[in-house]
């Protein structure tokens, strides 16, 4: 493939993936901002390895994974420079980033963020990137059985903690 | 609620967010990826010193001469890429510089100033020019200057032209001077001194092979003899 079939083919895998890997990673970590330079920062690196990347079954996910990766590498770092913040002020933090606030429902952020991480990446894969269930796994590095464990987890939980607030949305 | 709804639900709780990054901008990151893989051996810390500079040690292959480099003109929208060092503009107006060896610093600083960042060099020698004047500044203001990132692909020093305080311009320097203590605050200096607050990182014991000192960031006034 030539350079510049190279970069229309990226061009064109970006156009077509760039939202729903940017959801599925803001799913997975609750910060929009961070999200959105995770994710690109994972394209960037997508790009730049294009040839190896386009060949894989499922690039979205590749790009995912290696934001959510990203994101760990950062905190890994940034735990040793960061000192803890005053726990008498930890309460007033919001739950999600306030950038965040004005594009999602809070109270699903709310619930997702309540989840195990293992449970949200799976939302993240599972319902907001609509990988199936073998290729979950594959992306993550379990069994296809406990993927599926983690998603019927995730889902009761998240039913249990929206279920009542939903109900009230609709009496009223 | 079934899990159709519930599903539903999750989708479109995110279904406003969209990526607002335009693709010309992911492949101008993607190609300062894609450079800086093809440095090796770069490796380093940035340490905010006490007063008002930044310092990097930047790590360099024992024994492993530099190719020759020569300047080049401003790096704008894609990679410069050299053997000793390579500077990429980001579409923020960011500028990457990786530094591999400390070779060829005209050719680094007049690189630099191709992409409209005023700033003077200098690998040996006296840290600054005659014509050059620190600034005396704050360490936070110095940090929205220069921070040192690093990825799975090496380390970078990163510069904000933006956040340069009004007539003031980088200067980049090894500093084989190490251990010198700190110039008193407000003290002017010239020609010879360092950009003020300059000391030797704490918990750094001594330079590893191949290089003098810690490389060093600070700023400067702008002048056409210092800064270009």
């Amino acid at each position: 493939m030539g350079v510049g079939n190279q970069q229309l083919d990226f061009a064109e895998f970006y156009r077509s993936a760039a939202d729903g890997c940017l959801r599925a990673v803001l799913v997975s970590i609750g910060d929009q901002d961070t999200a959105r330079d995770l994710v690109d920062e994972a394209f960037a690196r997508a790009w730049a390895s294009w040839p190896t990347v386009s060949k894989h079954p499922a690039p979205e996910a590749w790009v995912v994974r290696t934001a959510l990766n990203a994101g760990i590498s950062r905190w890994r770092r940034r735990r040793r420079e960061v000192s803890v913040p005053d726990p008498d002020r930890v309460a007033d933090l919001p739950a999600v980033g306030e950038a965040s606030a004005s594009l999602v429902d809070p109270r699903i952020m709310a619930a997702l963020m309540r989840l195990p991480a293992r449970q949200r990446q799976v939302i993240a894969l599972r319902l907001i990137l609509d990988l199936d269930t073998a290729r979950t796994a594959e992306v993550l590095g379990i069994a296809t059985g406990t993927v599926m464990a983690h998603l019927g987890r995730a889902m009761a939980a998240l039913r249990h903690d929206l279920q009542p607030e939903l109900q009230q949305e609709n009496r009223s | 609620m079934n899990d159709n709804e519930l599903i539903t639900a999750v989708r479109e709780s995110v279904a406003d967010v969209r990526s607002a990054t335009p693709v010309a901008r992911i492949i101008s990151r993607g190609r300062a990826v894609r450079a800086r893989r093809r440095i090796p051996g770069v490796a380093g810390t940035l340490v905010v010193a006490a007063g008002t500079a930044l310092a990097v040690t930047t790590l360099l292959p024992s024994g492993h001469p530099g190719l020759p480099a020569s300047g080049h003109p401003g790096s704008q929208p894609a990679s410069a890429r050299l053997a000793a060092w390579t500077v990429a503009m980001q579409a923020n107006g960011d500028i990457d510089i990786t530094i591999n060896q400390l070779q060829n610093p005209a050719g680094l600083q007049s690189t630099l100033r191709a992409d409209g960042l005023p700033v003077s060099v200098s690998f040996s020698g006296p840290p600054l020019s005659a014509s050059c004047r620190p600034y005396d500044t704050q360490k936070d203001v110095l940090s929205a200057v220069a921070q040192w990132n690093t990825s799975d692909d090496g380390a970078f020093l990163v510069i904000n032209p933006k956040a340069l305080p009004s007539g003031t311009g980088v200067a980049i320097f090894d500093e084989p001077g190490a251990g010198i203590p700190s110039p008193s605050p407000g003290t002017p200096r010239h020609g010879s001194g360092r950009p003020a607050g300059i000391t030797r990182p704490a918990g750094i014991t001594g330079p590893p092979a191949g290089i003098t000192g810690p490389l060093s960031v600070g700023l400067v006034y702008a002048s056409q003899q210092c800064t270009g």
